[in-house]
């Protein structure tokens, strides 16, 4: 069991990559890190982390010696693009375990629905590990016969003859082999059964999760396919013709082949910087946003809530009218409004006054504006509202 | 001081970045007046001129690295690609017409299709078009030949002369490697 935090482990490793990556390579040369040779690495990093490498589980002790842990090991290969190249046979046991799979899963079709999923997943997983395993691989012959062909290491024309016909063998003639469509016993023509068997069960199952299932399968062969059609076409136009590619030394294609390697970490030949003349300053953008930001409102909004409860006022038509009935006749319509509502209590408001105004349209009331024209001021909590005189009497009577 | 006629176009195009080509009339202009526009340049900007056979340009600490790079990169796999199919690829560049659809096809089959998709220039054939047509022509680095066909001025030499440097470099140092 591990104590440590993941995120300690990931923290130590990303802390001491140089110290992980020497001990990558030595063990990518040597196969094992000797005991000695670890002692070397951690002192020439001045570092007292072995035990943090063997508490951690990133190492393991075989015997006297050490290695690094298969998932940190294929981690650093896959961050590095290093790969070891597989042989043949490590890529072809994915053939046997694929087709068993799949023998299984279409003799079992209605067995046990349970070993059914757990079969899919298994045949899901091993065409996975089968078609990364051939683009790590096609990544790996790719830059053996790219250093080949950009010849840095200056060997004589026969020992690179001897090297390319020693890849072509043992690495790249098998893989075409197990990638070529035409070879009936290739698992390419395997993966193409099982794609048309996934596509026919992706429509005719009854079972949904065994469908979905067969659905995932059959997508995820299309990616495979294409995946793989493109390492075949790599090892067709690039790694078997490497011989004769190899033929033909130049000076430029080395220092190419060394550019594309890694184009970032070399400076590009000198290329004149042009000055920009833009219709506006280079700095209008700056400066617009200090221009603006002089109007952003820092203090905070506060939204208070009225401490105060007012009690809502509801007119009552019924009430009032009937008031101004027995007040009749009124001399000055807006003064009866200020003592009814003043004696009523209240604040003075304009929706108050607006309301009372509206008993002027009863048809009980006649309405005669003075003489003189005058007019009067009310005035409310929020507002001075001007309004004629306005003299009532019953509606009828002299 | 008389200047020469064409004096305000060769200041403009070279502080454009534009290579000015020995069979433009203004090139001329230059080598007669070498001696002046080598101290002009460099009194007035700093920058160095650069006078070959083929073409006049300025060189200059103030480089532009991102489209160098870039230009780099292509030249680096249209190379390879074009070695890869068996042909003399200083020859091809020197003397050959290049269609539009012959470059998306050499740069989507190339082994470095990662490096390809992964450069704004270069990813796809639409971003190959503008930059070819425009960030490369606008330096004299092609002649536009038709909508969809150009083919490589003498400026294409600046690069494959940087590959040697590079090899050359790389050479050295593993040969120091090894010795020491």
């Amino acid at each position: 069991m591990i104590k440590a935090e993941p995120k300690t482990i990931l923290y130590f490793i990303w802390n001491y990559f140089d110290v992980v990556r020497d001990l990558f390579d030595t063990q990518s040369k040597e196969g094992i890190i000797r005991k000695e040779v670890l002692e070397v690495i951690l002192e020439k990093g001045k570092k007292d982390i072995k035990t943090q490498f063997l508490e951690y589980k990133i190492l393991r002790k075989v015997n006297d010696d050490y290695e690094l842990r298969d998932v940190y090991y294929k981690l650093v290969e896959f961050i590095l693009v290093e790969f070891r190249p597989l042989l043949p046979e490590e890529i072809e046991k994915f053939g046997t375990s694929i087709s068993e799979l799949f023998r299984k899963i279409t003799e079992g079709i209605n067995e046990d629905k349970n070993i059914l999923i757990e079969r899919l997943r298994g045949l899901s997983s091993q065409i996975k590990e089968f078609t990364e395993s051939v683009e790590k691989n096609s990544i790996r012959l790719l830059n053996e016969t790219r250093e080949l062909k950009s010849n840095v290491n200056q060997i004589d024309y026969r020992d690179k003859i001897q090297k390319a016909s020693f890849w072509i063998q043992y690495y790249i003639n098998p893989l075409n082999s197990i990638l070529d469509v035409n070879h009936s016993e290739s698992i390419t023509n395997k993966l193409l059964d099982v794609s048309g068997f996934a596509n026919q069960k992706r429509l005719s199952i009854t079972d949904e999760t065994v469908r979905q299932l067969f659905e995932q399968l059959y997508f995820q062969l299309i990616q495979s396919n294409d995946d793989l059609l493109r390492q075949s076409k790599l090892l067709t136009n690039e790694l078997l013709p490497l011989i004769e590619r190899i033929r033909t030394e130049s000076l430029i294609l080395t220092g190419w082949i060394e550019f594309l390697r890694s184009p970032d970490k070399v400076s590009p030949p000198s290329l004149l910087k042009t000055r920009n003349d833009n219709p506006y300053s280079t700095r209008a953008y700056l400066n617009a946003k200090e221009y603006f930001e002089q109007f952003i409102t820092q203090e905070d909004a506060v939204i208070e809530n009225d401490e105060e409860n007012h009690e809502r006022w509801v007119f009552n038509r019924t009430f009032y009218r009937q008031r101004l009935a027995e007040s009749l006749p009124v001399e000055n319509f807006f003064d009866w409004c200020n003592s009814e509502l003043g004696s009523n209590g209240g604040e003075m408001s304009n929706e108050k006054v607006f309301a009372l105004t509206s008993l002027l349209f009863d048809g009980d009331v006649e309405v005669v504006s003075a003489s003189d024209g005058s007019s009067m001021q009310i005035v409310t909590g929020t507002s001075r509202l001007f309004v004629p005189k306005l003299n009532l009497k019953k509606n009828g009577l002299p | 001081m008389d200047y020469p006629e064409s004096h305000k176009k060769i200041v403009e195009e070279l502080l454009e970045g534009k290579f000015i080509l020995s069979r433009e009339e203004h090139y001329n202009e230059i080598k007669e007046n070498e001696e002046f526009y080598v101290s002009f340049f460099k009194a007035s900007f700093g920058h160095e001129l650069q006078i070959t056979n083929e073409f006049v340009r300025l060189v200059s600490e103030e480089t532009d690295e991102k489209l160098s790079r870039d230009v780099s990169i292509f030249f680096a796999i249209l190379c390879y690609e074009l070695d890869k199919q068996g042909k003399n690829f200083l020859d091809t560049l020197q003397y050959s017409e290049f269609s539009m659809d012959e470059i998306n096809s050499l740069f989507e089959e190339s082994s470095w299709i990662d490096l390809v998709h992964s450069n704004k220039h270069l990813k796809d054939s639409d971003a190959r078009k503008r930059f070819i047509f425009s960030s490369m022509a606008k330096r004299n680095i092609i002649d536009k030949i038709a909508d969809e066909r150009f083919g490589f001025t003498a400026a294409y030499k600046v690069f494959m002369e940087y590959a040697k440097d590079l090899a050359q470099k790389t050479l050295e140092d593993k040969r120091s490697q090894i010795s020491s």
